[in-house]
């Protein structure tokens, strides 16, 4: 006899399930995205993010009725899987996963500088901007050192993704914990210089005008699309319902409570931020904009640390981490979805002999993460919260077609007023994605035909498959062959007779 | 249609309670159909379902259950002509679904013209009181507690097909317990061939990774 030794995955409450949540959203979305968007919109980056607190709770409404009654674990792919026909629910994961690995991408670039800055802060290497390219002996071009950097992290958590299973719910709690309470460190010592007279001393100064010469209130617009990114992490609970503890009531709470906590964490990092460093230094700062923030204020010369801004730095490069960690499972986990459903090579949804992991789909989604590292910042931003974007437009259409089709089915949550939370989804969701396809027309047109390319891929591969899938027609099913009698069964001849994968 | 079935369960009871948890824990989709609010309300606490509350019989309810994607309906309500209709209505409503219709007693061959399966689940109550009554000798389907008793078949290109045991890792509460050839107990020597059965002992948390792994 043989007895498997793998441990299973953990049981996870509801302060693990909102703490998933954070955890992808506070992450690089406020590290990574607060210099990006006080570029666009000056001081009014505060109104960007709680803006799009607001735009989005409607999403999670429809998120919370959904994952409440439809008992499955594929975020909300599986949702509009069980609602929509072949073409647009294949549609909806193909964009879900692409938002997530770009995601990934952009989390890496996050984590690249903010490391940099780390070391900068100990002496160990010279400022991020002037530290060189690095000569790879095998390969006859250098890369610069901040992209090898966000290969590497993106390599090692992949690597360490797919040969185990280990990386539980617990750990998340303890991660998000940490992330929330350096930043929590940060708001408060970013209050206490209010009034100490120094150049980078809390000011509400640096707020007025609000809206800086020559931009008008609609540059928030662009900004709010840029930064949607970093509220996309209740799709992240939703991808691992049917391991909480009684789901239908926890996960709804779970996305409440994760965006609630979320936003009020943005609007008291971006206020300080922007009233310490001021939008412009912020948005000269970029990707380690918070970090620059930090170091110009915090105390210096303490004991070990020396430097209190290296706290807020080291936030940074673990926040990105953690975050890059956190869709690496996801992007997979919305692949292996697609590949159970027959929406991908069933390859995808196969799980490794030996790791116990989605091998094939963290492996392809690795692939395209590690190919978006060479994309900017901003156009990893754009792309990745472009899919999200039309995502939740989809998830959004997907209650009212459930509500309209199904009207018998059991919802233990029901959203209050509707359908006005989802229509005003659907509505805001959508003047962002036109907003920020008209920004990218004029700024980033590489971002938006990556992304008209991603689309038009993906109705190549759905017709792909299904010329696979009609070569060879799969029998309906008899009794299942799981059973005692499975030895004379009609086996499962669409795997045999498909052929090479 | 690969990995996961989607099945329409029809009535929550027993019978029907029952059935979808063991498919959930298999990681198949299922849909459960039952009149009664409290059962529904069960259900959907346990959340191994989508719940439609109202009468299966009635093609307004049925037609919500999306039967044109499903794979089987099972009719599992404790009356046959409930059952009966249902099947006969899914039969008009979606050809190509399979269909499974509980009955109230021991069924002759008077249904098979209209249903595909015909279960009757009191031979199976009447075989676990023999068991209790004669306690030394017990038929499987019964000797368990949670656990399941599975004979597995390897499916061509699944992720253990033609491995030895000791190249696969399998979850903790599975347990492969006798070869190809049902003679022996297996090793870590085993080899996993495509098209050949196993004896697996599996606890129903890890039922669908195993499923998975074995099944692709």
């Amino acid at each position: 006899m043989s007895a498997g030794d793998r441990a299973p995955a953990a049981e996870l409450g509801l302060l693990d399930a909102t703490m998933i949540g954070m955890g992808a959203m506070i992450g690089a979305g406020i590290f990574v995205l607060t210099g990006l968007a006080a570029d666009i919109a000056g001081p009014a980056a505060i109104l960007v993010f709680m803006f799009n607190g607001v735009v989005t709770a409607f999403t999670g409404l429809s998120y919370a009725e959904l994952a409440a009654s439809i008992p499955k674990s594929g975020g909300g792919y599986a949702f509009v899987r069980e609602t929509f026909d072949d073409l647009p629910s294949f549609l909806m994961g193909w964009m879900l996963w692409f938002a997530y690995m770009i995601a990934g991408g952009l989390y890496a670039l996050g984590f690249a500088p903010n490391f940099l800055e780390l070391l900068h802060v100990y002496g160990l290497t010279a400022a991020p901007g002037e530290v060189g390219a690095v000569a790879v002996p095998a390969v006859p071009v250098s890369i610069p050192a901040s992209v090898g950097l966000a290969l590497a992290a993106v390599g090692l958590l992949v690597t360490v993704n797919a040969v185990s299973t280990a990386a539980s719910g617990s750990a998340e709690t303890l991660f998000t914990a940490v992330k929330v309470a350096i930043l929590v460190v940060f708001v408060a010592f970013g209050f206490l210089s209010a009034g100490g007279g120094g150049e980078t001393s809390f000011t509400l100064q640096q707020f007025d005008p609000l809206f800086p010469e020559g931009t008008s209130a609609f540059a928030i617009l662009p900004a709010m699309g840029l930064t949607f990114i970093a509220f996309e992490g209740y799709d992240l609970i939703t991808t691992v319902t049917e391991e909480v503890e009684n789901p239908r009531e926890n996960i709804p709470r779970a996305i409440f409570y994760s965006l609630g906590a979320t936003v009020v964490v943005y609007a008291l990092v971006v206020v300080v931020a922007i009233g310490t460093l001021g939008a412009d230094g912020l948005a000269a700062a970029g990707e380690a904009g918070i970090a620059k923030a930090a170091t110009s204020f915090m105390p210096s010369g303490l004991p070990i640390i020396r430097n209190g801004g290296a706290l807020i730095v080291f936030g940074a490069v673990f926040s990105t981490l953690t975050a890059l960690n956190a869709v690496v499972i996801a992007s997979s986990r919305v692949a292996f979805s697609m590949g159970r459903e027959g929406q991908l090579l069933p390859r995808f949804g196969r799980i490794h002999h030996r790791y116990g992991t989605p091998f094939v789909a963290i492996l392809v989604s690795a692939v395209v993460m590690l190919g978006s590292v060479v994309l900017p910042t901003e156009s990893a931003g754009n792309v990745s919260s472009l899919f999200f974007l039309l995502s939740f437009v989809v998830v959004n259409a997907a209650v009212i077609k459930l509500r309209r089709e199904r009207p018998n089915m059991r919802r233990p949550y029901e959203m209050p007023y509707y359908p006005i939370p989802s229509v005003l989804g659907i509505a805001l969701n959508l003047l962002l994605t036109g907003v920020l396809v008209v920004y990218l027309v004029r700024t980033d047109p590489l971002a938006l035909a990556l992304s008209v390319g991603w689309i038009l891929a993906g109705v190549l591969a759905y017709y792909a498959l299904r010329a696979r899938g009609e070569g060879s027609t799969p029998e309906r099913r008899g009794a299942s062959d799981a059973e005692p009698s499975g030895a004379d069964a009609p086996t499962d001849t669409s795997n045999a007779e498909g052929g090479v994968d | 249609m690969d990995g996961n079935f989607r099945i329409v369960i029809a009535g929550g009871g027993r019978v029907g309670n029952r059935v979808a948890h063991i498919l959930d824990d298999r990681g198949h989709d299922v849909t459960v159909i039952e009149q009664d609010p409290n059962r529904a309300e069960a259900l959907s606490d346990d959340y191994v379902a989508t719940v439609i509350e109202g009468d299966a019989t009635r093609p307004g309810v049925l037609e919500q259950a999306d039967l044109e994607r499903a794979d089987v309906v099972a009719a599992l309500t404790s009356l046959t002509g409930t059952n009966l209709a249902v099947c006969l209505l899914v039969r008009e409503l979606a050809p190509d679904t399979q269909t499974v219709a509980r009955t109230e007693r021991e069924p002759g061959e008077e249904f098979d013209r209209f249903v595909d399966e015909v279960i009757f689940p009191e031979r199976a109550g009447a075989r676990a009181a023999v068991n209790a009554i004669e306690p030394d000798v017990s038929a499987l389907e019964d000797v368990t507690g949670t656990l399941d008793i599975l004979e597995v078949h390897v499916v061509e290109g699944a992720p253990v097909a033609g491995r030895s045991l000791d190249e696969v890792s399998l979850p903790r509460g599975s347990l492969v317990v006798s070869d190809a050839a049902g003679d022996t107990l297996a090793g870590p020597e085993t080899v996993l061939r495509p098209g050949e059965s196993y004896l697996v002992a599996v606890e129903p948390s890890v039922v669908d990774e195993v499923l998975n792994l074995f099944r692709g």
